[in-house]
């Protein structure tokens, strides 16, 4: 899991998913008098990072040969993506269902023309956490992560210099709906790994057919466990040929 | 026809008036919020009501970076970093304050983040009101303002600037 650990908050992920688009709101630790800094541990006030001893980042993960990320950048869109859909006591998240494995192969396949799009937003995010917080995105606490992410999606990291290619909100716009395919998406795609999306929002699968038995109003459909690739009538070729521009990849 | 609102005294042990913003409260640093502190509050004041703006932004109205009500009369002022997460209990003596929906439709504080060409007058505006507003979070400005209505018994008004320079 990645830098967010244990300080994870039971956020609003629910919320998140449902708006329009949202980094997650974070912890925000202790406030004493005036003035006061809501900080989390480990991170000084008012910005000045040059006194604690920089955290180190979180270990990487194990993960499959990348197709067009570099592990740096897998690295940081696991921390990215972390806050975008972070797991909860009990329930997993984007990382889990391996969102960044699906954005990797959609940028080796039907995707690749965003493929600079990513080396040139995730460079400026990681460089706008590290010009605005003092430390690049993966060594910060959840709460200054929230912060970077907002920050990105409102466009306030705009004109700071970072490096951002037009507005940092349409490549927040963009992080964030590719993590929310990767993380419902069918699995054939590379995301959505072991159902965790569709086993999260109660989605049973793909089903040919529904019997009386399925469709009492009383009963939650057993998951079906299936792709729609995992059909007869919805092949690889099927979907190479329908969905041109969209992501491709063979199935994991 | 109201009575004027008597003149409230606003500081900032963070900045200063009629200076620039320091970055560490800015979209150029880590975008916390600045502590600020009053005096001169009118008897009757039963609540504040605070509205961070920047009238100098290229939108038709001010742009609200930050609104912050229902907070206590006792208050002599707001801590430095009030938190991002709504669910986070606010700092100690801020009683039942509760932020409103800012510019950026975030119920928190998003500090100057100006496109560059010009220096923006950035105002901090705290009302007194003899009422305790019946109201939840999450209001707009214009939502609170009509909430305010009749009510606004002390005005004061603290202005910073901030400028990016194109890079």
């Amino acid at each position: 899991m990645s830098a967010s650990g244990s300080k994870r908050r039971a956020l609003s992920r629910r919320a998140l998913l449902k708006a329009a688009g949202a980094a997650a709101a974070g912890a925000a630790a202790g406030a004493g008098g005036l003035p006061s800094a809501a900080v989390e541990a480990g991170t000084p006030p008012s910005g000045d990072t040059t006194q604690a001893p920089p955290p180190s980042p979180p270990p990487t993960r194990p993960r499959e040969p990348l197709q067009a990320l570099s592990a740096a950048e897998a690295d940081l869109l696991d921390a990215v993506v972390d806050r975008l859909i972070p797991a909860e006591a009990g329930s997993p998240g984007a990382v889990d269902a391996g969102a960044v494995r699906y954005i990797d192969r959609a940028l080796a396949g039907g995707l690749s023309h965003l493929r600079e799009t990513y080396r040139t937003g995730l460079a400026a995010l990681d460089r706008y956490a590290t010009m605005t917080r003092g430390r690049p995105f993966r060594e910060l606490g959840p709460t200054d992560q929230d912060s970077v992410l907002i920050d990105v999606e409102t466009g306030g990291a705009t004109w700071a210099g970072a490096g951002f290619d037009g507005s940092s909100a349409a490549f927040f716009a963009l992080l964030l709906a590719h993590t929310r395919q990767g993380m419902f998406g069918d699995p054939f795609y590379g995301g959505n790994i072991n159902y965790i999306g569709w086993d999260l929002i109660g989605y049973p699968g793909v089903r040919l057919s529904a019997g009386p038995d399925d469709q009492r109003i009383d009963v939650k459909p057993a998951p079906s466990r299936r792709s729609a690739y995992d059909t007869d009538m919805f092949t690889r070729a099927v979907a190479r040929g329908a969905t041109r521009g969209g992501p491709d990849g063979d199935p994991a | 026809m109201q009575p004027t609102p008597a003149a409230i005294v606003v500081e900032s042990p963070s900045l200063r008036a009629g200076e620039p913003i320091p970055a560490v409260f800015t979209a150029d640093g880590r975008n916390i919020s600045p502590a600020l502190t009053w005096r001169g509050l009118p008897d009757g004041t039963r609540e504040l009501a605070l509205l961070f703006e920047d009238p100098d932004a290229p939108t038709p109205q001010p742009f609200v970076h930050w609104i912050l009500y229902k907070i206590p009369a006792t208050a002599a002022g707001v801590p430095e970093g009030v938190p991002i997460d709504p669910e986070a209990p606010m700092p100690p003596g801020m009683g039942a304050a509760v932020q409103g929906t800012n510019g950026f439709r975030r119920p928190i504080y998003r500090g100057p983040a100006p496109p560059p060409g010009k220096v923006h007058h950035y105002r901090f505006i705290l009302f007194a009101l003899d009422t305790a507003l019946d109201v939840g979070p999450g209001l707009t400005k214009a939502e609170l303002l009509e909430a305010m209505e009749g009510h606004v018994i002390g005005r004061g008004e603290l202005v910073a600037t901030y400028e990016r320079i194109r890079k």
